[in-house]
């Protein structure tokens, strides 16, 4: 019985990854292409006679795309968990109902349409992502939903198709379309982080922290859930209510952090992995610890994503993989023994 | 007293009708197998009970109360549901699958409380799985992992205990220990047990009613040994049937085509015990 979760040592665990999440910000705030100093940064912040330079790189350029990177982070990797829960299965990410090709058919469209207004300080491209994302995703809930009681493999089939249908009409505008334009789209699909104002930030934020905080109050259904709707049914789960809200929060800010920051992706998939490789599956701790290290992972990538090819940037989606795949491979085989998941 | 009534019952799926004005009680504490042929609607009849199919006409009431009338929560502290054991994607242990049956008891907060803990401990004595608590589902046998599944319906601390053929695809000690289990929990516990099983010998040494569904939508309720009478079983499951005795208890032995010697049978077994 002394392995079991309790609130206590729950808290011990967000605590210390919060921890682990702080000093991951504040080392990659210091390191980029031009080296800054915190004395600078602070030290001469109260004169007003000469620029700071190195106040206005960490204020205005380190600390705004470091956030984001946070919130891009810890929205995908909640979600994963949450549509691998939904799915009950292993290999369910994010993007898997569609939202990806959706976003991006919303994205080239906005660019092959040439729009140039902003709404409330986002380009056409983020917003017509945000509604391409959320469209396509209640489509294939829709679509689902008409496939029968167990409609995890109608949900799945629906994503899949979906997803084929919108990408090849994406490449079919990307053919047609003349190829400076095409480019900006092609570099936003393969994730990008730039550098937000407060506004944005404070509002994705508001939203992220929402979304994970309201999933986290349904962990416990969502336990039972991922483990068979059936008995989750018979030990007191209003199934349809929970899923359709678990879906709806975790499609929500999945499309926030598309419209944010293009499609990242590995986050979503192996964070909720590693957490539970380690930690084990109970969503009351697989979620909030899930956003807390996929947020670090996405900061640290990000950090990494500036400054390898530096004074060049390269886009983060790139970077992900190649720096959280070999580390996911070694907790695999390290805790695999352990936890019989993929064992048998 | 009965504690589940089932009035005028009938289910369809879309066009194949299951079940047809199907009307009986249980009475609490008592243990009621239900035996029939595949396809009759004995896992139909088990969803039904427990809502998780709705009927077409007809009702149930558990205690009294029709079983519309509950809430999700409310049902799920009423009826436990324990089906065929199987290992879930993701790797939860035997604890973590044993408290997951708290969840129609936890608070807002969502954790268990000392006395949920005492409760889910308990349970995993009683079904002698407590050894291997901090193991992951897909470690154990199935014989083991059915044990955990009757534990998690056990620290759910309901009334009635559903159950939808526990002994399938275990070997005969563990089919015999999961029905001593269930008996005990009869007995000690004061559960009213309803079982789905095709292994009417081995149920009826412990089951107190029987009902026997046939795939024509006929069924017969009463005592265990009226309803398995021979001429029943080969009308219901229309197999040709040797049926003996050892003691008290009745046992049928389902003979095929091509079954050796089969016109000198004795319907007695002495002849076996006389070695």
């Amino acid at each position: 019985m002394t392995n079991l979760l309790t609130a206590r040592k729950l808290a011990a665990r967000i605590a210390l990854a919060f921890v682990v999440l702080v000093v991951v910000m504040f080392v990659c705030s210091l390191i980029g292409a031009e080296s800054i100093s915190l004395k600078a940064v602070f030290g001469r912040a109260g004169s007003q006679q000469t620029v700071n330079t190195d106040y206005e790189i960490f204020v205005h350029v380190r600390v705004p795309r470091i956030i984001l990177a946070c919130l891009v982070g810890a929205a995908l990797a909640c979600s994963g968990v949450v549509f691998q829960a939904l799915l009950r299965n292993p290999l369910a990410d994010p993007y898997i109902l569609g939202i990806s090709s959706g976003a991006g058919l919303g994205a080239i469209i906005a660019v092959i349409s040439g729009f140039t207004w902003t709404l409330w300080g986002r380009s056409p491209i983020a917003v017509f992502a945000f509604a391409g994302a959320l469209g396509t995703v209640w489509l294939v809930w829709f679509i689902g939903r008409f496939t029968g009681r167990s409609h995890v493999t109608g949900l799945l089939l629906a994503g899949v198709v979906v997803n084929a249908f919108f990408s090849s009409v994406i490449m079919f505008l990307t053919s047609i379309a003349k190829s400076d334009r095409v480019f900006s789209t092609i570099f936003w699909l393969m994730g990008n982080m730039t550098e937000e104002d407060f506004f944005v930030l404070w509002v994705g934020a508001g939203c992220v922290v929402a979304g994970v905080l309201a999933l986290f109050y349904i962990s416990p259904q969502l336990n039972a859930i991922s483990f068979s709707e059936d008995d989750a049914r018979t030990m007191g789960v209003n199934t349809a209510r929970t899923q359709m809200l678990a879906f709806a929060i975790a499609a929500a800010i999945t499309a926030v952090a598309v419209s944010l920051s293009g499609l990242i992706g590995f986050v979503g998939l192996v964070i909720p992995h590693a957490v539970r490789l380690v930690f084990g599956p109970d969503h009351r701790q697989l979620l909030p610890l899930s956003a807390i290290i996929g947020g670090a992972f996405l900061v640290a990538a990000d950090t990494i994503a500036r400054i390898i090819v530096a004074p060049a940037q390269l886009p983060v989606g790139v970077i992900t993989a190649i720096v959280g795949g070999p580390f996911f491979l070694v907790l695999l085989v390290k805790y695999t023994h352990k936890v019989g998941w993929l064992g048998k | 007293m009965s504690i589940i009534k089932v009035s005028s019952l009938s289910f369809r799926y879309s066009d194949v009708e299951v079940l047809r004005d199907l009307s009986f009680e249980v009475q609490a504490q008592s243990f009621l197998t239900i035996a029939g042929p595949n396809g009759a609607g004995k896992s139909t009849l088990l969803n039904l009970l427990c809502r998780t199919l709705r009927p077409k006409s007809g009702s149930v009431s558990i205690d009294s109360i029709a079983i519309d009338s509950y809430s999700t929560k409310a049902l799920a502290r009423k009826v436990a549901v324990v089906r065929q054991e199987f290992i879930p994607v993701f790797g939860f242990t035997v604890v973590e699958t044993v408290s997951m049956a708290r969840t129609p008891y936890l608070d807002a907060f969502g954790f268990e409380t000392n006395a949920d803990r005492k409760i889910v401990a308990d349970a995993l004595e009683m079904t002698d799985t407590a050894q291997f608590a901090s193991r992951a589902l897909a470690e154990l046998s199935a014989g083991e992992r059915q044990r955990v599944f009757i534990a998690r319906a056990l620290a759910q601390d309901t009334a009635i205990l559903l159950l939808d053929e526990p002994t399938s695809f275990l070997d005969l000690k563990h089919q015999v220990g999961i029905y001593d289990l269930l008996k005990r929990l009869q007995l000690e516990k004061a559960k009213t047990i309803v079982a789905v099983t095709h292994d009417i010998n081995l149920a009826a040494q412990y089951c107190d009613e029987a009902l026997l569904i046939g795939a024509d939508n006929s069924y017969h309720i009463g005592k265990a040994r009226d309803v398995f009478s021979p001429q029943q079983i080969e009308k219901v499951f229309s197999v040709r049937a040797f049926a003996g005795r050892v003691g008290q208890e009745k046992f049928f032995l389902p003979l095929g085509k091509f079954a050796k010697d089969t016109g000198i049978i004795t319907t007695d077994s002495n002849s076996s015990r006389q070695k």
